[in-house]
């Protein structure tokens, strides 16, 4: 996708929870979305992979109720998941992950300093 | 260009209809207009015009009826000037009008897959591929004509996508990758047989392969040469003949940005221009195009970019109309989502630095990566191609190389300090690191991607990918240059950087972005990316690649504050990163 991530202040207020989580298994895969068309060496181009419904251990819990474990959908988008990745999740209320980048798109500082507001 | 229409009658009322479309944009050619004009076309059935009007409005007279009504009185010359309303016509015309016309002319639907004279028959939908019949044991050749403009290939390299069988059938037949067939496309194909001859080529259009044609016709802008011809005139040619400039059937609409004049040409069966091909225009005249396949769009609403006359006097160019939003910023109805605001900060503050530029929220990485570079090797490749003028405008003059003469020539751009902002302030497109402030804010980054906009079309235009060393050729003048690192010349890319960077000149690097996006998470580098390179380091046998990610923050951790400056081991370097680009 290679486009910066959504600014935090527009995303946030979308957040139901807002966890520091790690990916513990990938439970499926959704279909390949439609390849874009451009040189294979072109950057930003939007390219997007499948998505994915993963299942969280959450370590901590920054906004919405307490809990230990989650699974989640990560959408089709510029990234993908493995067992192991880590990080901020902001999830909403369908479970799915935000971010254009998922666990990379804000540092925990950014988001703890706009829960904050 | 006026569209050349020789019936007086047709002349009269067609121009009546340009008439109002010149005080009233939204006028069409719909329903009523186009039955107007074949009441034209069909009085010389032996009805006048009015009667041939009546049975055409009649209720309970099909499409066909009226196809056949209007054929039924029409002459050759009458056929030629409904050639040029649909092809060159200046009013548009709505998807009914246009399939009534394209009917009339026996153009409408596509034909049925031509029967192959010469041993090649394609059966059914390509829903799952390619299928027919053809003589035993030949191998089936394609290439999709509607993809392959926008890369290298000639109308007859051709991909063995199949081989027929003892009874001579094929099926499942596929093209891949970038040829992959989709809905609409243009197959050309052909069989070739045991003995080495082959069949005739054979055009089919796939469909059963998705619910809709989504592939607008492809231009090879970089194909397009225009020439001065003197005598207000401007001849077209692809100057890379062979290779296509669009599909066949293609339409593309050049509007010369100077007098707003409309001129659309239709492309032919070799994938270029018709002969002789002219438009009205000068030297120093810049043209944006836009296409359509017939099907997506056929208003002609999105343009590909802009082709320059080379010539003209660089410096005295006018002020055109600021580059229209990327289309995920317009509503449903295509009215933009956000508003512009006029930014009249300094244009430079401290000069240009590597660190000024922030991408704003748009895909276009490739250039804030590789206009940072070119402002980290050398400012004043940027201090010497962008002026204020002193009016609330300024002029930034890129570097094109002129296909005619092979040199490098300037394509000045007048832009004024309007920019898409957020509805909560700051810039939404590309913005300085000082501040969003419109009062305050450090002009020339931003200025300088809104005249690339500007030049290639919109921000649409330039904002789903591209390549750095296109933005760092156009900014220094020096040609662009692209080098694939694998394990084998990693070594290569290492002595390219250092010499780049030593020599002062721009060199950016690029991330994978095809099924490779698993590798990236949690390292802080991301996937489909473009990088500067800022420079390079070696402590004994251990080299490093320094990096800026333009977004101006977002790094793997250890790399201090986070400014998007990072280095990278060359093994990590070469793991993470696909491509080298650099100029010479």
């Amino acid at each position: 996708m290679a486009k910066p991530p959504e600014p935090i202040e527009e995303v946030l207020p979308n957040a139901q929870w807002v966890v520091d989580g790690e990916v513990v298994e990938v439970l499926s895969t959704g279909a390949e979305p439609p390849k874009k068309d451009a040189p294979p060496t072109a950057t930003s181009v939007g390219r997007k992979v499948a998505s994915q419904k993963v299942k969280l251990k959450v370590k901590r819990v920054l906004r919405g109720e307490k809990l230990a474990e989650i699974v989640v959908e990560k959408p089709e988008a510029g990234y993908s998941l493995k067992a192991g990745n880590h990080g901020p999740f902001l999830i909403d209320s369908s479970r799915t992950i935000l971010g254009r980048y998922g666990p990379d798109s804000w540092s925990f500082e950014r988001i703890e300093k706009a829960l904050k507001g | 260009m006026p569209v050349r229409i020789n019936d007086s009658k047709l002349a009269t009322l067609y121009s009546k209809l340009e008439k109002q479309r010149q005080t009233n944009p939204n006028v069409k050619i719909g329903q009523d207009q186009v039955l107007a004009i074949l009441s034209e076309v069909g009085d010389r059935s032996g009805w006048s015009s009015s009667k041939v009007l009546t049975a055409l409005k009649k209720p309970g007279t099909t499409f066909d009826q009226q196809v056949a009504l209007a054929k039924k009185g029409m002459t050759a010359a009458e056929k030629k000037d409904l050639a040029a309303i649909l092809d060159n016509g200046t009013v548009p015309l709505d998807p009914s009008a246009r399939k009534l016309l394209e009917s009339v002319l026996d153009r409408g639907t596509p034909p049925p897959p031509p029967p192959s004279t010469n041993g090649l028959n394609i059966t059914g939908d390509q829903k799952n591929g390619l299928a027919g019949v053809t003589k035993a044991g030949a191998t089936i050749e394609a290439i999709n004509i509607s993809a392959a403009p926008g890369g290298r290939l000639h109308m007859d390299d051709t991909m063995v996508v199949g081989k027929a069988d003892a009874s001579g059938k094929f099926d499942l037949a596929k093209l891949t990758g970038e040829q992959a067939m989709r809905e609409g496309d243009q197959i050309r194909m052909r069989a070739r047989y045991a003995d080495g001859t082959t069949s005739d080529w054979v055009t089919i259009k796939a469909h059963g392969i998705e619910a809709k044609d989504s592939r607008n016709a492809v231009v090879a802008l970089f194909r397009i040469g225009l020439t001065d011809a003197g005598n207000g005139k401007v001849s077209v040619a692809n100057i890379n003949e062979g290779r296509q400039v669009s599909e066949p059937g293609a339409r593309l609409q050049f509007t010369n940005s100077r007098t707003n004049e409309k001129t659309i040409v239709t492309i032919g069966d070799d994938g270029s221009f018709p002969k002789d091909c002219k438009l009205n225009g000068k030297p120093g005249d810049s043209f944006s195009v836009a296409a359509t396949d017939g099907v997506n769009n056929t208003t002609f609403a999105t343009a590909v970019g802009n082709v320059t006359v080379p010539g003209g006097t660089p410096g005295n160019v006018d002020l055109i109309p600021d580059p229209a939003l990327h289309k995920d910023e317009l509503n449903a109805d295509g009215t933009p989502k956000y508003s512009k605001q006029r930014f009249t900060g300094p244009l430079f503050v401290n000069g240009a630095n590597f660190e000024d530029v922030q991408q704003g929220q748009l895909g276009d990485c490739y250039f804030p990566a590789g206009t940072a570079a070119v402002a980290k090797a050398n400012p004043e490749f940027i201090t010497n191609a962008v002026k204020d003028n002193g009016d609330g405008t300024y002029t930034i003059t890129f570097k094109q190389k002129d296909w005619a003469t092979g040199k490098m020539k300037d394509v000045p751009i007048k832009v004024d300090g309007d920019l898409w902002a957020r509805p909560y302030g700051g810039p939404l497109y590309g913005r300085s690191a000082n501040s969003g402030d419109p009062k305050t804010m450090e002009l020339w980054f931003p200025l300088v991607e809104k005249a690339y906009a500007q030049w290639k079309g919109s921000y649409n235009a330039i904002g789903n990918g591209g390549m750095a060393s296109d933005v760092m050729e156009a900014l220094t003048g020096h040609e662009g240059n692209d080098m694939y690192i694998s394990g084998g010349n990693k070594d290569a890319a290492w002595a390219q950087i250092k010499k780049s960077v030593d020599s002062h000149l721009p060199v950016a690097a690029g991330t994978y972005g095809e099924d490779k996006e698993a590798m990236y998470t949690n390292t802080g580098v991301y996937a489909d990316h473009a990088y500067s390179i800022v420079g390079y380091e070696q402590t004994g046998a251990e080299k490093y690649v320094v990096l800026r990610n333009p977004w101006g923050e977002s790094e793997p951790a250890g790399n201090g504050p986070n400014d998007g400056i990072f280095k990278l081991k060359l093994d990590d370097f070469a793991k993470l990163y696909q491509n080298v680009m650099y100029t010479n």
